[in-house]
Parts: C-alpha cells; structure tokens; sequence
C-alpha cells in the first residue's frame, strides 16, 4: 500500500500538474475513480502522454492506427486515481466535445501501477457517487 | 334617388358571386395544397425517424459482430463463428436499408459519415475478424486492443451520423409545425375575407331588395293611376274587367274610365292604344286624364275627340302610334247617351229586343285631322251599353278563326243580365277561345240602366 502512495506521489511530480490547472478541471487530485467508455465500447484507451492523446483524438484513422501503439487498452471498471489533469486539453473530431486530459495511476487489473493519461468522458468518479449514493 | 339598373345589378351580383367562389375555391386549393405539403414534410421526418431506429439496430449488430468474436477467441465455440457471420449479414441488410433511406432524403453530410462508418467496419472485418478466424490462437488483449480504434472511429461516424439525423429531424419537426402554423393562418385569413365578402354580399343583396321593394312600390302607385276604373252612377249598374297580355303586368294598352262631370252626366271611355306593355300602358294614362281634362270643359263627344287628336298628334311623336276611341256621355237620369266613335267598334249596346253594333264616327286617332261625328242614343230601363277592345272582337281560337263583331254580339246576347257577371262571362269566354292565352290586351266596361229605376221624372 505505501508503494503505491509512493508511485501516486511520484507520478504527479511527473506529470507537471500545477494548482492552476486542477482549477479548471472536474476531478481533483487523489480521487478515486473507475474507468468505462461508452455503453457500445466500454473498454478505456490510455495513453503515455496527454499529447498523443489529444493528438489520437484529432487523428485521421491512419495517423490513429500508428498511435495505438502508444495506447493500452484498459478493460471497463478498471479502478485508478486521479494524479494530474489538464483542463480542455482534448477536442474530438468529429464530435463536437471538449475534454479534459486526466492522468491516473492504475489500481487493478495487468496494468497496475502504471500511470497513464485518459480522457476525461471516459471517467467515472467513484468517490462522487458512493456520496450521492448515502 | 341614384338607381341601379336590372342587367348592371345582375352583373354586380353574378361578379360578387364568382369572387366568393373564386375566393372560396382558393381557399379550399390552398387547404389540399398545405395538407399535401404537410404530408410530405411529415412522411420525410417519419422516413428520418425510421432511419434513427435502424441506426442503432445498425450499432447492435456493429456489437453482435464484436461479441460474437470475442466469444469465439475466448471459447472456441464454433457456434459464435455462425453467430458473427449472422450478424454481418443482418448488419449488411441493414445497412443497405439505411444508406437507400438516407440517400432518397438527400442528407450529403449523413451519407458521408455512414460511407464512413461502413468503411471502418470493413475494414475491421478484413484486418481484424478475419485474420482472427483464420488464427484461433489468438488473444482476446490483442484483439481488443486492435478492434479498439476501428470501435472508436465508428462511434464518431456514428455519433455523426446520430447527430445529423436529430438535426434533421428537429428541423422538419419545426418545418411541419411551421406549416401547420402558417396553414391555420392563411385560412384564418381566408375565413375573414370570406366571411367579410359574404356580409359584404348580403348587406348588398339587402340593398337590391330594398330596391326592388321601392320599385314594387312604385309600380303599384303607378298602376293605379294607369288602371281602368269604374264608379258608380245612379240609375245604373257598372261592372268591368281588364286582362293583360302580359301576364306579369297589371297594365296594357287598353283602357276604360267612367268619371262622373256633374250630378247627371258621366263620361264613359274605353280606347284601345297600338301596341302592348308599359309603353302603351303610359299612354292610356294619358288618354284618361286628357280626355277627362277636356270633358270638363266641352261636353260633345266629337269635340272632345278633336281636341284629343290634336294633343296627341302634338304630344306623341311616334308616327306608327295610333288610339281607337269611344267617347261617350251619359244622361244618367235622362238616359241619353251621346258618342262618337274614333274607329272603335266594339261597341254594343244590349236591349230586350237583341244585341246592336255601334256604329263608328270617324277615323282612328293620331293618323289624320278630321271632324268626328257623334250619335246620340236613347237608352231604356234595363238595357245595358257594352264597351269592349279589340281582345274581345279578334279572340282566335287555335284554328285562326277570329271571333268578330258577330261573335261577339251572340256572347254578350247569352251573358249575364249582371253587369259585373256580364263582364267576367266575356272574359272566360275569350280566355276558353285562346286556350287561355291572350293576344291582345282586353278591356270591357258594362253600364246597364237599373230595371228597377227606370221610371224617371
């Protein structure tokens, strides 16, 4: 458990997240949260950095193809933490929505303990909704 | 007083008539025309509706397909290879079906992105479904992962697609309501100016038949003063009867009066103008109070006829305009008749001995300027002096045959004794010969000295 505060720690320290951008953004830092797509692809893209995200998000299919391989494919219901965020840091293509690129470090599944960067459409905030929920 | 005359009335009301037609007609034109429109948008945004529910069937199958291979990477199970392949056919169909909907709605930017969605997924069958039917050994990670972008850009052309169609729809929405909107409003506005134009027309057909009520009105006045009258006269029994050939006129070209000068004598007419209808009915108004005005004033039946051609030749200019005349004045206690006759000669005068013409004295009126000569008769208790128009002597039956004096003499001989019975025997009598159709205008004027005071001083 400490090595994984620990890996928290040290990811945020890498990932640049400052005061000023958490303002913007809707999660905060050390929140816990699960990750779900969509109800017709639930599964998660997670990328290793907030660009190639925002640069998948933007791509035609090809240029995406060849980013994939930046990008693990994250089963739905994975659990992380909030460790970083950009606020409006993504614009998909096609639609017309405006996203937040969120660092989280992954809690379960093959791979925990990594820290990788997710859209933040793609986040849902557990600690939220267990309050909601009481 | 300004009148409107009966062609430009009926023209104004034939104009208003077709106008609320016309109008009518627009409106009811302009009902189908909408109702065809708003049918139309309708049936588009119905088409639209359709073309969204099979869009997600369209992503139910995208998913099937997805599954099913992953069911089979995972089990093996050969039933998922004909679940997939069952998907990709229903998928296909579906797809046929939507792209021929979307295209018959001309949405360019919906065909696009459905090119779009059908490509990727194509390609996610060739690159990845394929190969991993053809390699079972492979790994769900791995596929996943693969299928991960083609999923993803197929739910941005999907969400494109999602999002054009609801546009779409929301628009024609809005168009059909729009529609319906402007519908309610142009009949409104149609309704209005009908219903403004049908009170516009009835205040205008209440104006035409107050008119007309004046005109009614009128008439009747004047008809009273062209109608031949009677009065009584002592000593005597006067009856009369007046038939026009017109049947809708009360009026014509004959005309009788009996007017009293004095407390002895009376003035007995009867005249026969060329000619029938209000024109002539005009004249004899003339005819009676002329002759009327000089009688009071000359009291020879010849005379009074001399003056009256002279008159009439001044005052008439129509120079085939011609007056058949009997002028006669009646000692009412002495029952001497003095008369002159302007070739009128249906005159009888009835005893108990026959029925006896009386003769002419002189040429028609308003032809020549020539002395009438005038007769004087000695009337008896119980004779009775029968004055009648050329409606009486020229009656022809069907046949041709003509009536004439001689037929005339044996109808009023076999009359009643009654004046007034006498009078009206004559009239159905001529109305029996004509097939109860008159040529001619007909007047007949009876004056029987009464039986029971014929013992005078």
């Amino acid at each position: 458990m400490r090595s994984v505060a620990v890996l928290a720690l040290a990811a945020a320290y890498l990932l640049g997240c400052t005061a000023g951008a958490w303002a913007d953004c809707k999660l905060r830092g050390g929140e816990h949260v699960v990750l779900y797509g969509s109800a017709d692809d639930p599964s998660v893209l997670a990328w290793d950095s907030a660009e190639r995200l925002r640069e998948y998000n933007a791509a035609s299919f090809d240029e995406a193809r060849a980013l994939a391989l930046h990008a693990i494919d994250l089963s739905p219901g994975t659990r992380a933490q909030v460790v970083s965020c950009r606020p409006d840091f993504v614009q998909s293509q096609t639609a017309d929505v405006v996203g937040d690129a969120v660092g989280v470090l992954i809690l379960t599944g093959s791979y925990r303990g990594l820290t990788r960067w997710v859209l933040s459409t793609d986040i849902r905030d557990v600690d939220r909704a267990k309050k909601q929920h009481h | 007083m300004k009148t409107t005359s009966p062609l430009a009335r009926v023209t104004e009301t034939l104009l208003l008539t077709a106008f609320l037609v016309l109008v009518l007609a627009i409106a009811v034109q302009g009902a189908f025309q909408t109702r065809a429109q708003i049918a139309d948008t309708f049936n588009r945004q119905s088409a639209i509706g359709q073309a969204q529910i099979m869009l997600e069937e369209l992503l139910r199958l995208q998913i099937v397909e997805e599954d099913s291979l992953r069911g089979y990477v995972l089990t093996k199970d050969p039933f998922y290879v004909d679940q997939y392949h069952a998907a990709v056919l229903d998928f296909d169909d579906k797809l046929a079906t939507i792209r021929a909907t979307i295209a018959a709605q001309q949405v360019p930017v919906v065909q696009s992105a459905l090119a779009q969605y059908a490509s990727y997924q194509d390609g996610w069958r060739r690159h990845i479904a394929s190969q991993v039917l053809q390699r079972p050994d492979a790994l769900v990670s791995d596929l996943d992962k693969r299928s991960k972008v083609y999923s993803d850009y197929e739910t941005r052309a999907a969400t494109l697609v999602r999002s054009e169609l609801a546009d779409r729809n929301r628009a024609l929405a809005a168009s059909t309501q729009e529609q319906i909107d402007e519908s309610a409003y142009v009949r409104a506005f149609f309704l209005l100016l009908f219903g403004l134009l049908a009170i516009l027309f009835n205040a205008y057909r209440s104006r035409a038949y107050r008119e007309l009520e004046e005109e009614k009105y009128t008439t009747q006045i004047l008809q009273r003063a062209f109608r031949s009258e009677v009065v009584p006269l002592p000593n005597c029994r006067v009856g009369g009867a007046y038939l026009s050939a017109s049947s809708h006129l009360a009026v014509g070209g004959d005309v009788f009066d009996v007017y009293r000068l004095s407390n002895r004598l009376a003035l007995l007419i009867i005249a026969d103008v060329s000619g029938k209808g209000v024109d002539a009915a005009v004249l004899t108004a003339f005819i009676k109070f002329t002759i009327r005005g000089i009688a009071l004033r000359r009291r020879d039946p010849n005379a009074i006829l001399a003056e009256f051609n002279t008159a009439f030749s001044q005052t008439v200019e129509n120079p085939y305009l011609f007056v058949s005349m009997f002028v006669g004045i009646l000692d009412t206690d002495t029952y001497v008749l003095r008369y002159a006759s302007a070739g009128h000669d249906s005159a009888f005068v009835r005893r108990s001995t026959g029925v006896q013409q009386l003769a002419v004295t002189g040429p028609v009126l308003g032809v020549m300027e020539e002395p009438f000569g005038d007769r004087m008769l000695n009337l008896e208790p119980g004779d009775t002096l029968v004055l009648a128009t050329d409606g009486l002597t020229e009656a022809r039956r069907d046949s041709g045959e003509q009536l004439r004096e001689q037929g005339a003499m044996r109808l009023i001989a076999a009359a009643a004794v009654e004046p007034q019975a006498l009078c009206d025997e004559l009239v159905a009598q001529v109305r029996a010969i004509g097939g109860n159709h008159l040529r001619d205008d007909l007047a007949i004027l009876a004056i029987q000295i009464a039986p029971s005071e014929a013992s005078h001083a």
